[in-house]
């Protein structure tokens, strides 16, 4: 650990900030980093400002085509079976795919970081239980859990039409799911990397001078694993995104907030592939594809960037 | 092999199933209203008198624990999954019964196919590596890990069924047909089962080679490689004999590992092409919110994959002397 390992002892606040940056100009320097930030800033933009490109979300009664129409001047992307424009669709419907994936990521980082840390810092007992439950959810098939977690926490919850910051009960309990379910990797790189930095002298020292666990897991501890939680949660992200259009397409989305994932259910229950209807799926299809490829281009780019472990073998 | 070990994985497995267990158990009882009332779920005219009989029938006076649970998993272990409440009067596990052919056939066969053809082009791209079969490889491999399975199925069934109507576009046996002889019924049951296998073997097909290629480099750097090269032995023997052997050992525990991801893609799959098996068996339940063909369904699936990562870990213990300890 030379000059690779300089750079992952914890340097003074000013000079992070310097890193970052630095991390971000040699990403983009990759020719498959480069092209995942752009695919991903194109989608971000969408996401953040749908209405900017194509206007409000149409529905059934704004809808302004015909029924099933192929792609034309008028609707490059065509129309589905309420008269909406695929266009319309597709680029709201990032906003809900990238919005529950964001999300998703954040219940799952937490989660995983949190179990993690605690789980290679206070170790023993407690390491041994927590490894136990995280290693069952490594091995069970994790997707099939949240098919049957989600219909029984929304019949929980009751009201499936209240909002939470503007997203409907019904994906904030896909969000819960998929956090709960897929948080397990995570913890496990963070375990492995929280028991290395432990045994170091900048720990010892913490100790030594009275801090309790709790703050050096917060001040020491974390800030040390945050670049390896940063790749991680892009390589989470892509999972994120592919698990809320599964379970969307088994028919647990939200038709009135319209993922891609939903957008894919609804042409497969008119039999969109049947009739020929080839615009209605391609459009949400290729995003979703684009959007997972470039996630897992930029995740597995950042994992040899930042993890200790790959360092040098790229 | 050493007890130790062999005890180890027995147990871990062990641990697992009771957990999925455990869970299944804690998850009925979590649903809204009483067990009772969800048992009698759509039954009309029930008077206090029906609910203390069902309450007394299923064993909802007694204690939750110890009492409720030693018989849920006695029944659990005995193959009792309870009734199915939209087909009334059949049991669960007679009902995952009927489901459970069609997905061991078409999922079997995909693993099979996407495993000799994954491993097949991973090792080729990797030890042939910046060749023109690995870049053009690798990108596919890609793409294809970023594809949904049902995507893929839907484009396959409206380029192969609706446009060049090569394949019928849904279920397993054409509906109504009557067949002169076996092999008629076997040709038309071929003909449903080729765009189903191709969607699962190509989709499975890219992550197999992707760990298989990077096995291969990894392998290939090795010093016993380069012992063999430098005894002058001919790059093609070094690859079969040297490498591959190797190389292929990380395969066997991701194959095992990959199986929960494969359930999912199993799901999905069946749904588009109308497969009857497990995947729309799950989609039908879901929709008619039939909780216990749900929970059979997640305890079979769970404990198929807990069983083949115990089998995959034995068979690792055999392969490779050095993770028996």
């Amino acid at each position: 650990m030379t000059a690779a390992g300089a750079s992952w002892s914890p340097p003074v606040p000013v000079r992070r900030r310097a890193g970052r940056m630095d991390l971000l100009v040699r990403l983009v320097r990759r020719p498959e980093g480069a092209f995942g930030v752009l695919i991903l800033t194109v989608f971000g933009l969408l996401a953040i400002a749908p209405e900017l490109f194509v206007g409000p979300l149409q529905t059934a009664v704004t809808a302004p085509g015909t029924r099933l129409s192929p792609p034309s001047a008028a609707f490059p992307l065509g129309t589905d079976e309420l008269r909406r424009d695929m266009l319309n669709l597709t680029v709201h419907g990032a906003r809900v795919s990238m919005a529950i994936g964001l999300l998703a990521t954040l219940v799952t980082v937490l989660i995983g970081a949190t179990v993690g840390i605690v789980s290679g810092f206070v170790g023993g007992r407690t390491d041994a239980i927590l490894m136990r439950i995280t290693d069952f959810f490594l091995v069970i098939p994790t997707f099939v859990l949240a098919l049957i977690l989600t219909p029984i926490i929304r019949d929980l919850v009751g009201s499936a039409s209240t909002e939470v910051l503007g997203i409907r009960m019904t994906l904030i309990v896909i969000v819960i799911v998929i956090g709960i379910t897929s948080w397990s990797s995570t913890a496990r790189i963070i375990r492995s990397q929280t028991l290395s930095l432990k045994e170091r002298a900048f720990v010892d020292r913490a100790r030594v001078i009275g801090a309790g666990s709790g703050h050096i897991m917060r001040r020491h501890i974390l800030p040390n694993v945050i670049n390896l939680i940063v790749a991680n949660s892009v390589l989470v992200f892509a999972g994120a995104v592919l698990t809320e259009t599964t379970l969307s397409f088994v028919g647990l989305g939200d038709p009135f907030q319209p993922s891609w994932g939903q957008l894919l259910e609804a042409a497969r229950s008119v039999g969109a592939p049947g009739l020929g209807a080839w615009w209605y799926f391609l459009p949400p299809g290729v995003c979703i594809v684009l959007v997972v490829f470039a996630f897992t281009l930029v995740g597995g780019a950042l994992d040899d960037l930042l993890n200790p472990k790959r360092r040098g073998r790229a | 092999m050493s007890g130790s070990y062999l005890a180890r994985r027995f147990g871990s497995a062990l641990f697992t199933i009771a957990l999925i267990i455990l869970i299944n158990f804690v998850l009925f009882r979590a649903l809204p209203g009483s067990p009772e009332r969800v048992i009698l779920r759509g039954t009309p005219n029930v008077t206090p008198a029906v609910l203390a009989a069902a309450r007394e029938r299923w064993g909802l006076n007694d204690p939750v624990f110890p009492d409720q649970f030693v018989a849920f998993v006695g029944a659990t272990v005995s193959g009792d999954l309870g009734y199915s409440f939209i087909a009334r009067g059949q049991t669960v596990s007679g009902v995952l019964a009927q489901r459970i052919w069609p997905t061991v056939i078409l999922f079997g066969l995909g693993e099979f196919v996407a495993i000799v053809l994954g491993l097949a082009l991973g090792a080729y791209s990797g030890w042939r590596r910046g060749g023109p079969i690995d870049v053009v490889g690798n990108g596919l491999s890609l793409i294809l890990y970023s594809t949904p399975y049902f995507l893929l199925g839907m484009a396959l069934l409206l380029v192969f069924a609706t446009g060049l109507r090569w394949f019928p576009t849904f279920g397993m046996l054409t509906v109504g047909a009557v067949y002169p002889d076996i092999w008629a019924r076997l040709a038309d049951f071929g003909a449903h089962l080729v765009l189903p296998l191709a969607t699962v073997g190509l989709g499975l097909v890219g992550q197999y080679a992707i760990v298989m290629r990077s096995s291969i480099v990894e392998t290939l750097s090795e010093d016993y490689v380069t012992t063999a090269r430098g005894m002058g032995l001919r790059e093609g023997r070094i690859l079969r004999h040297h490498a591959l052997p190797n190389a292929l050992l990380p395969t066997v525990s991701l194959v095992a590992i990959n199986l929960g991801y494969v359930v999912a893609g199993a799901i999905t799959v069946e749904i588009v092409f109308n497969w009857p098996g497990l995947g729309t068996l799950t989609v039908e339940a879901l929709t008619a919110r039939d909780y216990p063909v749900l929970q059979g369904v997640f305890l079979l699936l769970s404990v198929s994959v807990v069983l083949a990562n115990l089998l995959a870990d034995l068979i690792y213990g055999v392969l490779d002397p050095r993770v028996r300890t």
